[in-house]
């Protein structure tokens, strides 16, 4: 489904990724993990080009990545990023409407169905800032959701939350693994990308370090790097 | 009282003429300022080069010197305008300078999330623009616009420099003729009225756009 191939990229002199390769299979749930600056959210980025790469290649359903990526591709941010001028309704039909072209009553009913998914039904007439950080979440992934992408990027989605709304999210996002959609995860929960993922990628310093079944890479890390890694945020 | 029923008369046909300056300065130099802020914030540097210069000049320079520039000096090169269209032509590219810049700014103050945000979900350029960035943009440049639309009132007061009978050359006239203090005070009251309306026309747009804050 997705395929990087000796991907570079630079932000001036300071090389973020360096020669990353990884192939993600249809339906997968691949977890990155790391620590800060380690290039996690910038491989992110680059799979949807909100970042632009210096060499090598993406391909995302056997074609190469252009403008047209985010029909394909959803995204979750860290910090939600939702339209404060919108209700949740609003902020969900939007693109369905505007760049898919469905009619309003169809789109509508998309949103419906998947606000009461992430469970934010009762919120759908209110405007963001009246919501909770997990909540504002749960409609930022309803509004991923309804362009119904073939894989969904989240980046760091619990990171700007309060410790007591995490579970919300990540509970919403473990219902989603069940479904056939791709899913890549930049997280610092290590239990939840324990739990979630299919295959786990550590990174450090722009490069990938080690790949690997969650398990196995969890219980016995090969590298030092990991190691150490590990035994500082578990 | 009769007295003060007609002058005021007389002044507010002055007053007309302030008023239709006034309206079609503002009705043509909020588009103007718009797409010369969306042109600023592009990539195009030759472009933002461009409307940089053009701020720079009437932004710089005294307004009552670019309304003789366009009324006196023009014609000495053959370019004749009448003394109304000078005075709105001169208005207009000179109040589009300022809210070009405050427009501008208005834009560059959205979140770079939001225009992440709307390109993720597959939106052009044009549709985070108008769908998107502009309307958050606007709430925030209701202040300054509101601002603008008031130095605007007694900007127009300028125009009594180059013979226009506006609101205050109207009184002045009336002044001179029956030297009394009545005529100007007509035309203070005149003026806060405007101002006043403008103030509560801009409150009012303030209250619409607080949505979802």
């Amino acid at each position: 489904m997705i395929k990087i191939n000796n991907v570079y990229k630079k932000f001036g002199e300071l090389e973020v990724l360096e020669n990353v390769t990884i192939d993600i299979k249809k339906g997968e749930i691949v977890s990155i993990i790391g620590p800060s600056g380690s290039g996690k959210s910038t491989l992110l980025r680059c799979i949807n080009k909100l970042e632009d790469i210096n060499l090598g290649d993406i391909y995302v359903d056997g074609k190469k990545i252009d403008k047209n990526i985010s029909k394909k591709v959803g995204m979750v941010f860290q910090g939600f990023n939702l339209f404060p001028h919108k209700t949740v309704l609003e902020n969900v039909i939007e693109a369905p409407i505007i760049v898919k072209k469905l009619k309003r009553k169809k789109a509508i009913a998309i949103a419906d169905k998947l606000l009461k998914k992430v469970g934010l039904t009762d919120k759908k007439d209110v405007y963001p800032s009246k919501l909770s950080g997990g909540q504002k979440q749960r409609v930022a992934i309803a509004r991923a959701l309804a362009m119904e992408p073939e894989v969904l990027l989240f980046d760091e989605p619990t990171s700007a939350l309060d410790p007591e709304l995490i579970g919300e999210v990540l509970n919403v996002i473990k219902e989603l693994a069940n479904e056939d959609i791709t899913m890549v995860i930049v997280t610092h929960q290590m239990q939840f990308a324990k739990e979630i993922s299919d295959r786990i990628v550590f990174m450090d310093e722009g490069k990938i370090i080690e790949k690997g079944d969650p398990k196995q890479l969890f219980n016995n890390p090969n590298e030092k790097r990991l190691r150490r890694f590990l035994k500082r945020v578990i | 009282m009769e007295y003060i029923l007609n002058t005021t008369k007389f002044i507010l046909q002055g007053t007309l003429t302030t008023i239709k300056l006034y309206t079609i300065t503002a009705i043509l130099c909020i588009p103007l300022g718009i797409l010369l802020a969306l042109l600023k914030s592009s990539k195009s540097s030759i472009l933002k080069n461009l409307v940089g210069i053009y701020t720079w000049i009437f932004r710089g320079t005294p307004l009552l010197l670019q309304l003789f520039f366009v009324y006196f000096a023009l014609p000495v090169i053959g370019i004749r305008f009448s003394q109304f269209t000078a005075a709105a032509l001169t208005f207009v590219i000179n109040y589009a300078a300022y809210l070009t810049e405050i427009f501008r700014a208005g834009i560059e103050s959205i979140d770079k999330g939001q225009f992440e945000a709307s390109k993720a979900l597959g939106m052009s350029y044009k549709q985070t623009m108008t769908r998107i960035i502009i309307p958050q943009a606007i709430r925030r440049v209701i202040p300054p616009c509101s601002n603008e639309a008031i130095n605007l009132v007694k900007d127009t007061a300028l125009v009594a420099a180059i013979g226009m009978g506006d609101l205050l050359r109207s009184a002045k006239i009336v002044m001179t003729r029956d030297f009394t203090i009545i005529p100007f005070m007509i035309a203070i009251a005149l003026y806060l009225l405007m101002s006043s309306l403008i103030v509560t026309f801009f409150r009012k747009l303030e209250e619409k756009y607080s949505i979802g804050t």
